[in-house]
């Protein structure tokens, strides 16, 4: 029983009665090369353009629901603390630049100074996500809660999501700096490294986006 | 035989999707379903319709066929992960689990409508359990397409394409907002909401669809399973 199919037995699992060794298989699929560099790979621009879309969605539905309130919106949006939301936007822009940087010098095998760059990214979104908390204890504190009114509910909707893409971004930020530490080369962490350069940049032009909408455009 | 049944399992997918949706048309939850501003007498008079009975009754037959498409996503993670599968068993425990609490909504709602003339304040409150038990318990999904997206990310071979991965990651991210339908009666964010019901619709329909096709063609392509090797080709 054992032994009467010894190729398909050694692809198992160990438990299942695999052998320890990878066993050596031909990719099923031949990596297609496309003739222009896609950062990242094509596949994670699917991902990247489907999350923006959901947030362009809300951001939509924000925009339709303060035409039919646009002095409350403009009255509710007076109270967030705008300077709070210039510096973050700041503070996102830097820590894009700081991430260009680091992919460059990764890309010349400068590991120190790529890790360097990826800390002072993620120091970044440490304060960003200070400065958040900040604003939130702020407007909780004033009663603007996310039921308190419509305006409050996008604004935290919106921002609170904003915020998990920014805990899940430094956590692929901290696996880069790890890369980094590792001395891993470029050619063998390409993909990943773009890939999560990518979802960064995609973190700072939502910000922007936000920003943009919630605290500017409402308060006009 | 073994190639067959893998196929019928991947087709599985698309047709949980089709199954449960015609069986919600029937019912009458599409086009608009009930929300939770709905007032007691549209609550009432919906589970009066001997419709909901027979709709909710093909919905939780055709919720089933998600489970053949969960077992042949786990046949593809074992071979995806190798020595240590330990995403595949992930898949397959959260996995189990979705399959579970979409069913159950739908028993509960055809049990409101097995007595429909019951006091209109219980039948409503049948219904919020029956809708909030449906769209909020999240995780597992979230879970599971995460399991699913990294298996297919750090399998070498490619066994799947990696887009498919990068499909699963989006679609756990868009039932991030799905809780938020415990705080809102209305709008956008109330469990009818565009960004909860017909958004989480939308992406596991997707899901289910994308894995069905992508995993029978996958299926199709590989060769290795009809005729068991030679023992000469292994040494």
């Amino acid at each position: 029983m054992t032994n009467r199919r010894p190729r398909t037995e050694s692809e198992l699992p160990e438990f299942l009665g695999g052998t320890t060794e990878e066993p050596a298989r031909p990719p099923a699929r031949p990596m297609t090369k496309s003739q222009r560099h896609i950062p990242g790979e094509a596949g994670l621009w699917l991902f990247l353009l489907g999350d923006m879309t959901i947030f362009a969605a809300i951001m939509l539905a924000f925009l339709w629901k303060r035409r039919a309130d646009v002095g409350g919106f403009k009255d509710a949006a007076h109270q967030l603390i705008q300077p709070i939301g210039g510096v973050n936007t700041l503070v996102l822009l830097l820590s894009s630049y700081l991430v260009v940087r680091a992919l460059q010098a990764h890309r010349a095998a400068r590991y120190v100074t790529a890790r360097r760059l990826v800390v002072g990214a993620m120091g970044c979104a440490v304060v960003f996500a200070g400065l958040k908390a900040i604003e939130y204890t702020a407007e909780i504190s004033a009663g603007h809660t996310p039921a308190s009114r419509q305006f409050f509910t996008f604004y935290f909707i919106l921002t609170g999501l904003h915020l998990l893409h920014v805990v899940v971004g430094t956590a692929l930020l901290a696996a880069w700096q790890l890369m980094c530490g590792r001395r891993r080369a470029w050619s063998a962490t390409q993909r990943v490294v773009e890939g999560i350069a990518c979802y960064w940049h995609m973190v700072d032009l939502l910000w922007v986006a936000i920003f943009a909408v919630v605290y500017l455009v409402s308060a006009e | 035989m073994t190639k067959r049944i893998l196929s019928l399992c991947a087709w599985c997918g698309p047709a949980t999707v089709v199954v449960a949706l015609i069986g919600w048309l029937i019912a009458g939850v599409l086009p608009i379903p009930l929300g939770p501003d709905s007032s007691v007498q549209e609550v009432v008079e919906f589970y009066g319709q001997t419709r909901v009975l027979v709709g909710m009754t093909i919905t939780s037959v055709g919720i089933c066929l998600v489970f053949p498409l969960i077992a042949v996503i786990g046949v593809h993670m074992v071979r995806m992960e190798g020595r240590t599968p330990i995403l595949t068993f992930l898949q397959l425990i959260t996995g189990a689990a979705t399959g579970v609490l979409l069913l159950l909504p739908m028993l509960v709602m055809a049990v409101i409508g097995f007595r429909p003339d019951r006091n209109p304040e219980l039948t409503v409150t049948l219904n919020d359990i029956a809708w909030l038990l449906f769209i909020t318990p999240v995780a597992p999904f979230i879970i599971q397409n995460v399991a699913i997206g990294l298996a297919i990310l750090n399998d070498k071979s490619q066994t799947l394409p990696r887009w498919v991965g990068y499909v699963n990651f989006w679609v756990a991210f868009s039932f991030i907002p799905d809780p938020l339908a415990f705080f809102f009666h209305s709008g956008p964010f109330g469990w009818r909401g565009i960004f909860i019901f017909w958004l989480a619709l939308t992406t596991y329909s997707v899901f289910l669809v994308v894995m069905g096709v992508m995993l029978h063609r996958t299926v199709k392509e590989s060769a290795d399973l009809e005729v068991p090797p030679s023992p000469v080709a292994a040494a």
